[in-house]
């Protein structure tokens, strides 16, 4: 009976589909070993250090958009909100000379704007896409109105005469024990926190639930509606997050071009990752990954001296490339079977 | 007109039709009775061309019917109007007429206003009043419900099969229903009206056949037998067994509603005792589904009381339900219950967290140890706990919802259809828990549509008709033609003598 009892409690799962499961390292994998090979001679450990850091920005946000994904949403509005949160955040910075009230400013500004979309989202019903669709057009505008009308200027700089400047743009560039970037270390930290909140928290399990069946997980007692308003709410706050790094790398912010498409690169990460689009499935893990597979792109067209133009085709083929894959080993694996049995 | 003879039809090996023969006459409004399962979906769907007949004889207006399709069947002139109306909402009144048969000018360009002007004839003609350009979308459901009959008649039906066509119709539409098959009958239209509303079938057909087991067990002119005639022999004088049954002491209240009012049901006074069973039953739309819903707080109270364990509901909720020891396992366990994407492990504990979510942290040993008491106690068949839900079978899915129920300390448990889609094995084991259940202190609610389980473990049988309770009966005068004749109306409420 023990022995029964203890083989049930334990997780068992075949090879094929532990692969699965874990594509987004192979992929990753792969992309680094074609860049290695293209760099041969020229490979530095900064240089692989920079796709880590690199990765940072839209990462971080990608972490956001997955958390809506799963629940059946999306938020299209992550690279406006950066960019209206960014600017906002070297004006804040440039009134205070203070790098932990532009944090906390950051964040909290990240929290409403993303609490906007959830309310009308959880709370309003309205659909996600539109949703964020209206308000990507909103953020990035406001971000450039404000910088016209009210600054004055053309671009969002922060103040290098400040006192705390120099601290604070140095912390964008500095290194843990020279070796690795303080920014790759933050990005590290909220994938750990992340894929502890999806996978070890009572909270994690409901975001899940509401993707993969919204009626039964009403039924089972979940507050559907807050659920979807708390995922928008955290991607903001993750937005502000990723702003206040920015600021720290940059110094400075374009708010026209700031964060453009990033939303379809947080996307892909995400599907690369294995998050599925239709919602209720997907590891937060590989949204690291994808993130970092998406830089290492960047990096080998740089080496090969391609025009940069091209690099939304490679982007795309390998997004392609991506979900041909985790079609494929499924398929596979119901074919092994089969010739097993 | 119609004339079918001998029709015999298994699936698997098991005889769903025996030898079965039903005639109808032009111009006649011909009844089909028999309770849920006993073959009239089946033959009318070998009528319609859905399935192949084993063997016997269709003769349709003269005409032999061999290797019927859906399609020949149409072209013959069979309408077949389901429950489930095939109308498309986003389009107009006219377009759903005209669907595959537009009549076009040159180049294929549309004639709208001719399309409109002959919808708008056959609706006069049919005195029904529907705007031809409307949205189907906007229509009501008698509406839609005729509109379909008039789909059917502009492509030349003959015959209109019209299954439980009234309900989710109100008495003024039923009507209005009835007015339409009457001014189609003086034109020589048959009908086969499917129904299980006594007075519905006295009060429009002119001759019945009542089928019991996928076999004929009598046909005649509705003026020669009586309402509950027909329902004994409806229900025949079948074996029940009692089983599982034990006399148990009840305790003190725990549930009451007193003229609770919400969709689809009014005005229900009704208490159970802790330890109590009680089954509910009647027709499909009675309203049960949505008391237990509204009990459960997924639906809103519109009006009345309801008293859990002494304390009266306000402001309702699924979470205050909840907390205040209420569960519901919902009818339709797929799209209501199964969180797909998850194991068994998951799907057990996630009503539970919401009731613990001041401590935020999962713990899989504390899960997985409150997992095996309650699969040991239940027999749950898996093979691990991280196994996906959906590769259990059926009944074993149910059983992990219970767990999932039981888990969260409920002590009133609501079952809606809690046998649905379950085999014959689990569906006795099932009724055998809720019995232990019961021994335990846990009140158990359930809905079903088999009268013969609410014999097997119920205290008390209540059964609805039309939103409302029509009787409540004792265990000891449960009996299949009592709860038939209650939940058809056969006899009215007012008449009906509770002994």
């Amino acid at each position: 009976m023990t022995q029964q009892t203890h083989s049930f409690d334990r997780q068992k799962q075949p090879l094929t589909k532990v692969l699965g499961n874990y594509s987004f390292i192979l992929i990753f994998l792969a992309i680094l070993a074609v860049y290695l090979i293209i760099n041969a001679g020229a490979t530095t450990w900064s240089g692989v250090m920079n796709i880590l850091r690199h990765s940072t920005v839209v990462g971080i946000m990608a972490f956001g958009m997955g958390l809506a994904i799963i629940t059946g949403g999306i938020d299209l509005s992550v690279g406006s909100m950066l960019s209206l949160t960014g600017g906002m955040s070297v004006v804040v910075f440039n009134q205070t000379n203070s790098p932990l009230l532009t944090l906390l400013f950051a964040l909290v500004f990240g929290l409403f704007l993303g609490s906007v979309n959830g309310i009308l989202i959880g709370k309003v019903k309205m659909p996600p896409f539109i949703v964020t669709l209206a308000t990507m057009m909103i953020y990035r505008s406001l971000a450039q109105y404000y910088l016209r009308a009210v600054e004055r200027k053309s671009i969002y700089n922060m103040d290098g005469t400040l006192s705390q400047y120099q601290g604070f743009y140095d912390f964008g560039q500095s290194k843990l024990f020279d070796l690795i970037p303080m920014v790759g270390i933050i990005l590290i930290l909220v994938t750990v926190i992340m894929v502890f909140i999806a996978t070890s928290t009572k909270y994690g399990r409901t975001i899940y639930a509401v993707g993969s069946n919204e009626r039964a997980a009403l039924l089972a007692g979940i507050s559907v509606d807050w659920v979807r308003v708390s995922v928008y709410a955290i991607t903001g706050v993750l937005c502000g997050l990723a702003a206040f790094i920015w600021l720290a790398m940059n110094g400075a912010v374009d708010p026209a071009t700031l964060g453009r498409s990033n939303e379809m690169y947080a996307i892909a990460a995400v599907v690369i990752g294995g998050v599925s689009m239709s919602g209720g499935k997907g590891k937060l893990l590989g949204i690291l990954f994808g993130a970092m597979s998406y830089n290492i792109i960047d990096k080998i067209i740089a080496a090969m001296r391609f025009d940069a133009l091209i690099n939304d085709t490679i982007k795309g083929l390998i997004l392609l490339l991506a979900v041909l894959i985790q079609i494929l080993i499924p398929a596979l694996r119901s074919r092994f079977k089969k010739a097993g049995a | 007109m119609l004339h079918m003879t001998g029709i015999t039809k298994a699936f698997y090996g098991v005889k769903v039709l025996d030898k079965v023969d039903l005639h109808v006459a032009p111009g006649e409004v011909h009844a089909l009775l028999g309770e849920n399962g006993a073959g009239k979906s089946t033959l009318m769907n070998i009528l319609a061309g859905v399935y192949t007949r084993d063997a016997g004889q269709v003769i349709f207006m003269g005409n032999p019917l061999e290797h019927t399709t859906v399609r020949s069947a149409e072209s013959a002139g069979i309408a077949f109007v389901h429950q489930e109306l095939n109308l498309f909402n986003d389009l107009r009144v006219y377009e759903n007429i005209f669907l595959r048969k537009e009549v076009t000018k040159a180049l294929g360009i549309l004639s709208k206003r001719e399309m409109i002007e002959k919808t708008r004839a056959l609706l006069t003609g049919l005195e029904v009043d529907i705007n031809p350009t409307a949205m189907v979308s906007e229509l009501d459901t008698g509406k839609k419900q005729l509109l379909e009959i008039a789909k059917a008649l502009h492509a030349k039906a003959e015959l209109f099969i019209l299954d439980e066509p009234t309900t989710s119709l109100n008495s003024a539409e039923i009507e209005k229903l009835f007015a339409t098959i009457r001014t189609l009958k003086a034109q020589g239209k048959s009908f086969i009206f499917i129904s299980h509303k006594m007075q519905e079938i006295f009060e429009i057909a002119d001759r019945y056949t009542v089928l019991r087991n996928g076999m004929l067990v009598a046909s005649g002119d509705i003026s020669e037998v009586t309402a509950p005639e027909v329902a004994r022999m409806m229900v025949g004088n079948q074996y029940t067994d009692a089983g599982v049954y034990v006399q148990r002491q009840l305790g003190e209240v725990v549930l009451e509603t007193k003229g609770l009012s919400g969709r689809g049901f009014h005005d229900i006074d009704f208490a159970a005792r802790k330890g109590e069973i009680v089954g509910f039953t009647g027709l499909k739309g009675a309203g049960i589904s949505e008391f237990f819903s509204t009990l459960f707080g997924a639906l809103p109270i519109t009006g009345g009381s309801l008293k859990v364990f002494g304390s009266t509901q306000s402001k309702h909720s699924v979470q205050k339900a909840m907390r205040g020891h209420l569960s519901m396992i919902a009818a339709n366990r797929k799209e209501n219950s199964i969180i797909p994407d998850f194991s068994l492990l998951e799907n057990f504990y996630v009503s539970e967290h919401r009731l613990s979510k001041k401590k935020p942290l999962l713990k899989k040993s504390r899960e997985l140890g409150r997992f095996r008491g309650h699969r040991e106690s239940l027999s749950i068949k898996a093979n691990t706990a991280f196994d996906m839900i959906t590769s259990l079978s059926g009944g074993n899915q149910q059983k992990v919802i219970l767990a999932r129920w039981l888990n969260t300390g409920a002590d009133i448990l609501l079952m809606d259809n809690p046998t649905q889609g379950i085999d014959v094995g689990s569906k006795a084991e099932i009724y055998s828990l809720i019995q232990q259940l019961s021994l335990s202190g846990k009140t158990i609610l359930f809905n079903t549509l088999e009268i013969p389980e609410i014999m097997k473990v119920a205290d008390r049988c209540v059964v609805f008709y039309h939103g409302a309770i029509h009787s409540v009966l004792n265990r000891a005068d449960i009996s299949e033609e009592r709860v038939m004749l209650a939940a058809t109306n056969a006899i009215p409420k007012e008449e009906y003598q509770t002994p």
